[in-house]
């Protein structure tokens, strides 16, 4: 007699044995750290019935499924935003949702696929890297792992999300390092290259885990990741609206979605901009009326807030918005704006998303914390991004346009833009006209009889010089819009721009990034 | 409704007082941070019940310098 079960039956089984419902002990452990399981967030991310796993059944040699499902890893194709995406979770409650034989080559083959398809990959980490067990073996380890090198390749082909659910320590965070954009939950999840156990057996240093990598570390001071929400479900909703503003792929078309209706808030534009350049303002109050409503989605808000870099809609069109913030250091570009906005326009060209700078830049930092700082290549680094671009590009001068940072910012012709506009309200010169007194005219002004009236004097005539009317004059920019018709030209001139225009590089192989 | 600083600066000039009627966005005072003027608006419209600082103090980011009853 035969007693094996009927074929469709082991196969039912095995597939029901990994859902949430057949784990209420995982389940219930899992609610006690986080708000979902990894089958719940994936749900929560994608369109609705539209996952589609692969390699759910998987099986150790040596284990039960029922011990490691899915090897900790779920995987599989799904819709988000009615489009193809790769998706991945990670789960904790498979030891720790670390990364074992199967589940690191299910990741490898979610990386494929995602090449393959064309279409994004989202991670949803939660786990502690490589799993121990597994890994103390050199039969096993010595082959390295042949993941980062598909990175390397799947990079600017495709869209890569990460979003540290919880746990982020090691290999989540060598694969959010990998990912253009990574999300995290304040006061939940954590990341970075070791725990504070391994930091204090190695290094003796004792520093609690969210000080060492929660949110307000990664995110807000050093930037590792690009946005800190408060919740799981918030993490989602931003990975679903990053995604919508990007194509699937460096070749597909941009999402464009229908233009919104027509309004007023271009009428106040020119009230937001003060003429006098000592009176700050808010740059993202500009952005917010530039473009459609509520299409933003601000990258790396809390971090280098001296620069503002944004994904958004003109006109149903994506683009990404590069400003200046004079709210924060007075616009300054510091090494940490740099590198924010070097990355943001590497990512905005890989996808073939149009560049629009609202330059009000008093220049560069200086000082020996900017030396330091490296800012000499930072600074570098951001014309070398902005240099191989072959996107549309638009330069905007509201206020200042002063010395490398006008240059950095695209101003006049200095990347060949699409356009490039002033307000009546810029003041463009190679420095500030208070330190050009202060340097350039020193003797004339410690020789006048009154000092201070001398040297208002010469700024004054030196501000005569260094308008936007002159800076039409010499076509240096080709127009001077007003600020409320400045959406309307965006537009026109976005609807003419051809989408690519080809590089023309020499026959190297690759460019060399200054850092 | 907390009137927050979103910058570390010194406060220049307060150019509203307690009891003053605001909108959204008015101006309740100037700071000073790299030789800029700096506003902080009001988060919503109301009447100021509290201003928590003075002129020529130091504030931090994120610091409640005045509140709003709406």
């Amino acid at each position: 007699m035969n007693t094996h079960p009927p074929a469709g039956q082991e196969v039912a089984d095995a597939r029901a044995a990994l859902e949430d419902g057949a784990r209420p002990l995982a389940v219930e452990r899992q609610m006690k750290r986080a708000e979902m399981t990894a089958r719940q967030r994936i749900a929560m991310l994608c369109d609705p019935a539209s996952f589609r796993e692969i390699g759910g059944l998987v099986r150790d040699d040596d284990g039960t499924r029922e011990e490691r499902p899915a090897d900790g890893v779920v995987m599989g194709c799904a819709r988000i935003g009615d489009r193809p995406a790769v998706v991945l979770a990670q789960d904790f409650t498979v030891h720790g949702g670390s990364s074992g034989k199967l589940g690191s080559a299910k990741i490898r083959r979610a990386i494929q696929q995602a090449m393959r398809d064309g279409a994004p990959l989202v991670m949803l980490l939660d786990g502690g890297g490589h799993r121990i067990q597994d890994g103390q073996d050199s039969r096993h380890f010595a082959n390295g792992s042949p993941t980062f090198h598909d990175f390397a390749r799947l990079s600017g082909w495709v869209p890569v999300v990460s979003v540290m659910m919880g746990a982020g320590f090691a290999g989540p965070t060598n694969y959010a390092g990998m990912s253009d954009f990574v999300v995290m939950v304040r006061g939940q999840s954590c990341m970075g290259l070791a725990g504070p156990a391994l930091v204090k057996a190695g290094t003796g240093e004792e520093i609690d885990i969210q000080s060492l990598g929660g949110a307000g570390a990664q995110v807000d001071t050093h930037g590792l990741a690009h946005l800190g929400v408060d919740s799981e479900a918030e993490a989602l909703g931003a990975v679903r609206k990053y995604l919508d503003l990007l194509p699937s792929n460096a070749r597909a078309p941009l999402p464009c979605s229908t233009p919104p209706p027509e309004d007023d808030r271009q009428a106040q534009m020119a009230k937001l901009v003060p003429a006098d350049t000592r009176k700050a303002y808010d740059v993202r109050k500009v952005i917010a009326r530039l473009v459609d409503p509520d299409s933003q989605l601000e990258i790396k808000p809390t971090f280098a807030k001296n620069a503002v870099t944004a994904l958004a809609r003109l006109d149903g069109r994506p683009v990404g918005i590069i400003a200046n913030q004079p709210m924060q250091l007075g616009g300054m570009l510091t090494s940490p704006a740099c590198e924010k906005i070097a990355h943001f326009v590497a990512v905005c060209d890989a996808f073939g998303v149009p560049l629009v700078y609202l330059i009000d830049v008093p220049g560069f930092s200086i000082g020996s914390s900017a030396e330091k700082s490296l800012l000499g290549r930072r600074s570098a680094r951001m014309v070398y991004e902005l240099g191989h671009a072959t996107v549309p590009r638009i330069s905007i001068v509201l206020r200042k346009g002063y010395g490398l940072g006008y240059i950095a910012m695209c101003g006049g012709r200095s990347f060949d833009a699409d356009a490039s506009l002033a307000w009546p309200t810029s003041e463009i010169c190679a420095m500030s006209l208070e330190g050009a007194a202060n340097v350039a005219y020193r003797k004339d002004i410690d020789r006048a009889p009154a000092p201070d009236e001398r040297r208002k004097e010469i700024i004054a005539e030196m501000r005569a010089r260094v308008s936007a009317l002159r800076g039409a004059e010499g076509l240096g920019v080709d127009d001077i819009i007003e600020p409320e018709d400045t959406r309307n030209r965006l537009i026109e001139i976005l609807e003419r721009a051809p989408a690519r225009r080809e590089n023309a590089m020499p026959p190297k192989y690759r460019s060399i990034s200054p850092i | 409704m907390d009137v927050k600083s979103e910058i570390a600066g010194k406060v220049w000039k307060i150019v509203t007082a307690v009891g003053d009627t605001v909108e959204e966005e008015d101006e309740i005072m100037i700071l000073e941070s790299m030789k800029m003027e700096i506003p902080v608006g009001a988060p919503g419209g109301g009447r100021i019940t509290e201003i928590l600082v003075e002129e020529a103090e130091s504030v931090q980011e994120g610091q409640v310098v005045a509140r709003i009853e709406a």
